[in-house]
């Protein structure tokens, strides 16, 4: 029961997420799978039910549909009712602006009639790109305590870590005094999570004021800073950016370590699994004799028939006799064939290994990919949605397999480390 | 084709006495079965998979679990303008005031509903059975035959009959289907070798004649009365031949067995295929986290679903969403239900659990000891059985047992109450 208003909820959820690689070829990175069945804006959207917040609306720009289908009525999150939603923003051409969304404060100055049409007195604005747990409701107490124009939600990370963020300096209160976006040498270890409470018409005031100020973290804010009383927030627990294909490897193989802190059964994240419109509900896995399963998170609607340790395996993921599937992430419906070896793999949806390819092959976790040597250089290869592994080929490290490549594409015996195989488009 | 013409009524009311602590607070169709879903599922996603979404539920015997399963009816698509299921419950008006006194009368008191619909035909099938069938097909064959009463029929063993309503089908359309020629119920030795499958295709007129009719009888069932009070009026009995897997849930040994049966290299009942829906919101399915298989886990022939963890062996066995298995424990040969928590070195064969039900470290099951034909333990729900304690094989314990009701050692076949 609710004892005070609630807050409007703005999520962004327009950012390409680029350094995701193939895994947002199609879809943006909120709607990226997370964890077997869970996707990204889950996180952001089931914090926001878990508050009590139930008035949202989502910002798209980038390959919207998979994440329109996702949110679907909002039912999965309880957001339906006659005063409760979800509304889907899209960027609009109007009489003057045909531009698409310039930036977070930009897209959310785009808006200001969504935000006029839902008088609250405060606005909290977040993303949909990160995998954590928090209670906005008890954020929103402390922002009206401190009387605060603007607060800002911060967690400290590591030093070498902060010129990715944007870093504030605070005083005794937690006011922050000064503010520096991305900065090159750390003065700080105190960062942005880009999750803002904003006073609604202090907000309101602020986008009006000069509408070259496209980013919070580039313009309003360092405005604010200097002029008003912005708070940071902060927060203690489990968080991640999965915004490359390293941080989401990881960040899915925490789901396996008790000790990470990250367990969405418990934070009550809640998925739409009604998204896929499938004709039956996904059956209880299946785990056949013979099978070996360690270590691992395994969805409804598996067949294990080999090996699984150390993977995710998300919904309809079959696994043959003989397959090992080691160190891996599998999206929906992939189907790894008999003897086939899987090390290392992020393997989107849809894909077929076919029997004993060996994918993730040799020793040499330290060539990096030749095309994207910054998103690929610990081991890992990447298999885009809907492609065919020909049947006893070997693949190496570190490698691309573009979205849709077909087994005829297999020329060569081995497509060495750091090598991609893309399609022609 | 916006009005549907079928009717298709679901008798969902019993209790099934024989599956024991399992029915003691919910009707045998929303026992759990098959990893998530409820035995009813089988017969609203078959008519789902039919095209058949105009659904009534006559009900009973402690619906609410039933109501909350059904919810809106939206997880089978049955909500629309012209889609929709109604549990309808017993009442009482200026008329009478009694239960349902069987099948047949539970639908007579619920005639102006029928006639409401104004159905081409009434389809009326029970809750209880696990099968997957195209009900179109019977309705069709029961369209082309002109027949006032089309009833499904499998062919059964001789010493199996005397359970069942058996009739005599002719030849007629083959292995397809015939006309129905003599029908018994519940004898030993019958004249016919097909059992009814209690799913029965009827002309409206003709069935609300019939059920008018009953009502100066003393009891009132399908199989019993409705079905042989046709036959001696000549009406026009079709018997409808099925041949694939029928599962029956009416004791703990079938029960049991049917849940066995999703096991193996090539398993009878395939729901994924079947295309079996649940309403994935009861007992909060869908929120339920990929199942998280321990460092030392042991998996062979079993079914886990969301919701789990396992970090020891598990065999031979169906495991529903929020079941924890501890380290150095085995289970064998079982089925538990929703939320059960089973500590460390355990060991547990042929155990049906009810939800809601921990067990502690140390704990034996299914031990043989002393006489018993039994074979399959049953442990009622919201039960926290002792560490150390041992349950000898076919054993019964009610739900919710006091802790003071408890003894350290239960031998084979006994009732703990």
């Amino acid at each position: 029961m609710r004892r005070s208003g609630d807050a409007l909820v703005l999520l962004l959820a327009g950012g390409v997420g680029s350094r995701l690689n193939l895994l947002v070829e199609t879809r943006a990175k909120p709607a990226v799978t997370f964890g077997g069945i869970y996707r990204i804006i889950d996180f952001s959207l089931s914090n926001v039910m878990n508050s009590g917040f139930a008035r949202v609306g989502v910002l798209t720009q980038y390959k919207p549909l998979s994440l329109m289908q996702h949110l679907g009525t909002g039912e999965a999150w309880d957001f339906t009712g006659r005063s409760r939603g979800v509304a889907i923003l899209p960027p609009r051409t109007g009489s003057k602006d045909s531009d698409w969304y310039q930036g977070t404060a930009d897209a959310i100055r785009r808006n200001i009639d969504f935000i006029e049409a839902h008088p609250t007195n405060e606005v909290l604005i977040l993303s949909g790109d990160h995998i954590y747990h928090m209670d906005f409701d008890v954020m929103l107490e402390y922002h009206r305590s401190k009387k605060a124009d603007v607060t800002v939600g911060m967690m400290v990370v590591p030093k070498s870590e902060i010129h990715q963020f944007g870093a504030g300096i605070t005083n005794k209160d937690n006011r922050i005094v000064d503010w520096e976006e991305k900065p090159q040498v750390p003065r700080t270890n105190l960062a942005s999570m880009g999750i803002y409470i904003f006073d609604r018409d202090y907000l309101l005031r602020t986008l009006a004021r000069n509408k070259a100020e496209v980013d919070f973290g580039m313009h309003i804010l360092p405005w604010a800073i200097e002029n008003d009383n912005v708070f940071a927030y902060p927060f203690y627990g489990y968080w991640r950016d999965v915004g490359t294909i390293q941080a989401y490897w990881e960040a899915n193989m925490d789901m396996l370590n008790h000790e990470s802190g990250l367990t969405p059964g418990k934070w009550q994240i809640r998925t739409n699994f009604e998204a896929d419109r499938r004709r039956a509900d996904w059956a209880a896995a299946r785990y056949c004799s013979g099978s070996k399963v360690n270590n691992s998170l395994i969805s409804a609607g598996c067949t294990v028939k080999g090996t699984v340790l150390n993977s995710i395996l998300s919904p309809g993921v079959i696994v043959e006799e003989d397959a090992v599937v080691k160190d891996s992430i599998l999206l929906k419906g992939v189907q790894v064939g008999k003897g086939a070896m899987l090390d290392l793999v992020v393997s989107d949806k849809l894909v077929l290994f076919e029997d004993n390819c060996v994918v993730g092959f040799g020793e040499h976790h330290d060539i990096a990919n030749r095309l994207y040597p910054k998103h690929l250089y610990t081991g890992i290869t990447l298999v885009g949605e809907k492609s065919q592994i020909a049947a006893g080929k070997k693949i190496g490290r570190n490698c691309i397999i573009g979205c849709n490549t077909t087994a005829e594409m297999f020329t060569d015996p081995i497509v060495q480390d750091g090598e991609s195989l893309q399609p022609d488009k | 084709m916006l009005r549907p013409s079928t009717l298709a009524m679901i008798l969902a009311g019993g209790r099934a006495d024989e599956l024991n602590v399992l029915t003691y607070y919910r009707p045998k169709a929303a026992v759990p079965f098959g990893g998530f879903a409820r035995v009813i599922d089988f017969a609203l996603s078959n008519l789902m998979n039919s095209g058949i979404e105009q659904i009534a539920i006559l009900s009973q015997y402690r619906s609410y679990s039933l109501i909350n399963h059904i919810g809106t009816g939206a997880s089978w698509d049955m909500i629309g303008r012209y889609r929709g299921v109604s549990i309808l419950p017993p009442f009482i008006d200026s008329e009478q005031n009694d239960w349902y006194r069987g099948s047949a009368d539970a639908v007579y008191k619920n005639l102006d509903f029928v006639r409401y619909h104004a159905p081409e035909e009434i389809l009326i099938l029970s809750g209880d059975h696990i099968y997957q069938m195209d009900y179109r097909d019977v309705i069709d064959y029961h369209h082309e035959k002109n027949a006032d009463l089309t009833v499904v029929c499998k062919r059964v063993a001789r010493h199996r009959a005397y359970r069942f309503g058996m009739a005599a089908i002719d030849d007629e359309d083959g292995e397809k289907g015939g006309k129905v020629t003599s029908y018994q119920e519940k004898q030993e030795n019958p004249e016919g070798n097909w059992s009814s499958l209690t799913v029965l295709c009827f002309k409206p007129e003709i069935l609300y004649q019939a059920l008018e009719e009953n009502q100066a009888d003393r009891s009132f069932e399908f199989g019993k009365d409705i079905v042989p009070r046709l036959l001696s009026q000549n009406r026009k009995i079709y018997g409808y031949k099925f041949h694939d897997y029928w599962g029956y849930t009416r004791t703990v040994q079938e029960y049991w067995q049917a849940n066995m049966d999703m096991l193996g290299t090539s398993p009878l009942i395939d729901m994924e295929k079947w295309g079996i829906r649940s309403n994935l919101d009861h007992r909060g399915i869908r929120d339920n986290q990929p199942a998280l298989i321990g460092k030392n886990a042991d998996i062979s022939n079993s079914l886990i679903y969301n919701g789990c963890s396992v970090e020891g062996r598990v065999t031979n066995s169906i495991l529903f969403p929020g079941v924890h298995i501890g380290p150095g424990s085995l289970v064998d040969n079982s089925v538990i239900f929703f939320n059960n928590e089973i500590g460390k070195n355990c060991t547990i064969h042929n155990l049906i659990s009810d939800v809601n039900t921990s067990y502690g470290n140390n704990i034996e099951i299914g031990f043989e000891t002393g006489e018993t034909s039994k074979k399959i333990a049953i442990v009622g729900w919201n039960n926290k059985v002792p560490s150390g304690t041992k349950l000898g094989q076919g054993v019964t314990v009610s739900p919710s047992l006091e802790p003071d009701k408890w003894v350290d050692q239960l031998g084979a076949g006994r009732v703990l109450r």
